[in-house]
């Protein structure tokens, strides 16, 4: 094919789950991804979720051909996509930025895909997919005479009319305020179900993961510390960075002193704790971390101690209380441990007696603990 | 400027997608005004009220038998010998201006191109080479083309060599003319180019890659189409002041067949006794034509943001 040809010439038919084997990618001073092996089931949402500087956008452009992997394999399905440029692969982008062509109309933006592949009525199509994103009436404006929330919808409608095999979303919600966000994470969802194509997400907002996607994979320094739905991953993070990147967690790190039982005890200083032992993430003796989340645990002012041996923990300060209507937030100073938070729904209507600096206790039931690596 | 515009307008257009201005606050006026008062006083002072002399001076007329003495008059004959007599002579101006802004473009575009988004960390000594050559006078600079481009000189000689230069010279040609001009005003086609490149967000670049476009379509697509606000302001900034010059048809070109509107304006003014209507008629006579060029070329190629 010369360079005269149609862009589309070395356009790659794929079908299939999205599989990446033993992907690294190394610049100069750092390695982004390392060593990474995932697969991404055919007609799945899901989110690849982690901090700024974390791999995740690396891996996505990977994915889209914008990088080319140092080592390992971009796959879908059975066709092996490693090497080919972006215009080879049935796969696009959602930018962070957008990235509209500003010189074109909505109508025409979301045109250029189709066209460039010589689909025959390439303006219908895009007529059609802006219909889906609810913005036929703004089809003849300029992006820059769009809102932000309006170009955030013209650049998946640009994504979507060419019905990618997978759709690559690179933080496509962090310039919107907290409001349209919530409203195009719906939204989101929705044309996913309605096409079900696909689609990888990158984010650092762990609520908007959970919320849209069916499979999160937590990245961090450039490898997948646990990948899985989000309410096994809430549940039961079999890392401390897992534990508190996604979500909030009381920590105590503490060393393995035996079992009691089907439970491990994790003790430190004057505090003993349990974890049964299939929530444990670590093997038998040395050192480990307890964790429980915040809204699982409740607040006493008497120890509780006897009957919950191993499931509350005390005494401590109470250095915080904040009523905020459905639940009272309280941060507890626990000598030795560190500070711990507990979420209290407020169901009855208890007059909310505790003040900051009285001693108070806090205990969980013992099958919402769980132990991580330290 | 139109930058600016540009910007303010997108803020206001998301809730106004008339694109209606908004209207300035009563208390501002005052103050406005006399912000724009400077301003204002320098153009009627260095702009307009020589224009209104010049338009006098052009519709002069002489007195009978005393050469270069002259008299008010509302007397358009000095026109009809500019246009007449000088025809060839505009024609020049703008086919050689038209040809330097076109080999202007072809260099300069590339080097832009590469400036923006290929050179790293040499961008900045890139820059420095293409706004250097300002630091020595453009006389000067001319003047050693001539040495360059010399009947003795390394290139001549070389073409001659190889029977690639049928009529012998360079200079006192319209090539060299062009390539003067060409090289004077080169970097007024690089710097508005590069600004626009390097304003422009490489993530829309990949957008076409992604889109299914190879680099060549991104590049006609997507790049160039973005760059147009740079092209056009460059292609004036170099188009304008060449069809007015005349340093480089003097110091590079022949005595008759290369000779400019310029060149004919400056001998009306210095050389010929009486020949000042001519001359200001001859430079309003051109800048008409100008005007007239860039405004339809603006209005064909130009964005809503240069408008």
């Amino acid at each position: 094919m010369g360079i005269f040809s149609k862009s589309t010439g070395g356009f790659r038919e794929a079908k299939g789950d999205l599989i990446l084997e033993n992907v690294t990618k190394s610049f100069a001073t750092f390695t982004a991804v390392d060593d990474l092996s995932l697969t991404v089931p055919r007609g799945s949402f899901f989110a690849l979720l982690g901090p700024s500087g974390c791999g995740k956008t690396t891996t996505l452009r990977m994915v889209a051909g914008l990088e080319q992997p140092t080592a390992g394999r971009v796959k879908i399905g059975s066709t092996d996509l490693t090497g080919s440029r972006p215009y080879e692969r049935p796969v696009n982008t959602v930018f962070q930025s957008y990235a509209l062509f500003p010189h074109l109309t909505v109508r025409d933006n979301v045109a250029f895909g189709p066209k460039r592949r010589g689909v025959a009525d390439a303006v219908a199509e895009a007529n059609k997919t802006l219909e889906l994103v609810q913005l036929s009436h703004l089809a003849d404006r300029k992006p820059t005479q769009l809102s932000g929330g309006q170009q955030q919808r013209v650049a998946v409608a640009r994504a979507l009319v060419n019905h990618p095999e997978v759709l690559l979303l690179d933080e496509p919600l962090g310039a919107l305020d907290l409001k349209l966000r919530r409203e195009m994470q719906v939204e989101l969802k929705r044309i996913q179900m309605e096409v079900g194509l696909t689609f990888v997400h990158v984010t650092h907002d762990q609520e908007e993961a959970m919320t849209m996607a069916d499979t999160v994979a937590v990245m961090n320094l450039g490898k997948i510390e646990q990948m899985g739905a989000p309410e096994v991953l809430y549940d039961l993070p079999r890392t401390k960075f897992v534990a508190n990147f996604l979500g909030q967690s009381n920590l105590l790190h503490g060393t393995v002193q035996g079992t009691d039982g089907d439970s491990v005890v994790i003790g430190s200083g004057d505090h003993k704790v349990k974890v049964r032992q299939a929530r444990m993430a670590t093997g038998e003796g040395g050192e480990a971390i307890f964790g429980v989340r915040p809204e699982k645990t409740r607040i006493h002012d008497t120890d509780p101690g006897p009957q919950l041996s191993g499931a509350s923990i005390g005494p401590g300060t109470l250095l915080d209380v904040s009523f905020s209507g459905v639940a009272t937030q309280y941060l507890v100073e626990i000598p030795g441990v560190g500070r711990w938070a507990v979420y209290e729904q407020n169901l009855d209507l208890d007059r909310i007696d505790n003040k900051p600096g009285d001693q108070v206790w806090i205990s969980w039931n013992p099958g919402h603990a769980f132990g991580v690596r330290s | 400027m139109s930058a600016l515009a540009h910007l303010g307008s997108t803020g206001g257009g998301a809730q106004a997608p008339g694109g209606a201005a908004p209207e300035p606050t009563k208390k501002g006026g005052f103050t406005a005004y006399l912000l724009l008062l400077p301003g204002v006083l320098w153009l009627l002072v260095f702009f307009v009220a020589p224009m209104v002399q010049l338009a006098a001076v052009s519709l002069q007329s002489q007195f009978p038998g005393y050469p270069g003495y002259y008299y008010r008059d509302v007397n358009f004959g000095s026109y009809l010998t500019a246009i007449t007599e000088y025809l060839p002579h505009f024609g020049r101006s703008l086919l050689f201006a038209g040809a330097a802004t076109l080999f202007a473009f072809v260099l300069a575009y590339p080097l832009a191109y590469a400036m923006a988004f290929k050179a790293g960390k040499w961008r900045g000594v890139m820059m420095i080479c293409v706004i250097a050559p300002f630091f020595t006078s453009f006389i000067l600079r001319t003047v050693a083309w001539r040495q360059i481009l010399a009947d003795e000189g390394p290139i001549a000689s070389t073409l001659r060599f190889l029977h690639l230069l049928p009529g012998g010279h360079i200079t006192e040609t319209w090539v060299a003319v062009v390539a003067g001009l060409t090289y004077n005003f080169l970097p007024f086609m690089v710097l508005p180019i590069y600004a626009s490149l390097e304003r422009a967000d490489p993530k829309i670049i990949e957008a076409g890659g992604d889109l299914y476009a190879n680099g060549l379509t991104t590049f006609r697509r997507v790049t160039l189409p973005m760059s147009m606000p740079g092209v056009l302001a460059g292609t004036l900034l170099t188009f304008i002041p060449a069809a007015g010059d005349y340093v480089n048809a003097e110091l590079l070109g022949s005595d008759t067949s290369t000779k400019m509107v310029g060149n004919v304006i400056e001998s009306q003014f210095f050389k010929v006794l009486g020949g000042f209507p001519v001359a200001a008629a001859l430079s309003f006579t051109l800048m008409a034509v100008i005007l007239a060029l860039v405004f339809l070329y603006v209005r064909r190629y130009g964005t809503e943001e240069l408008l």
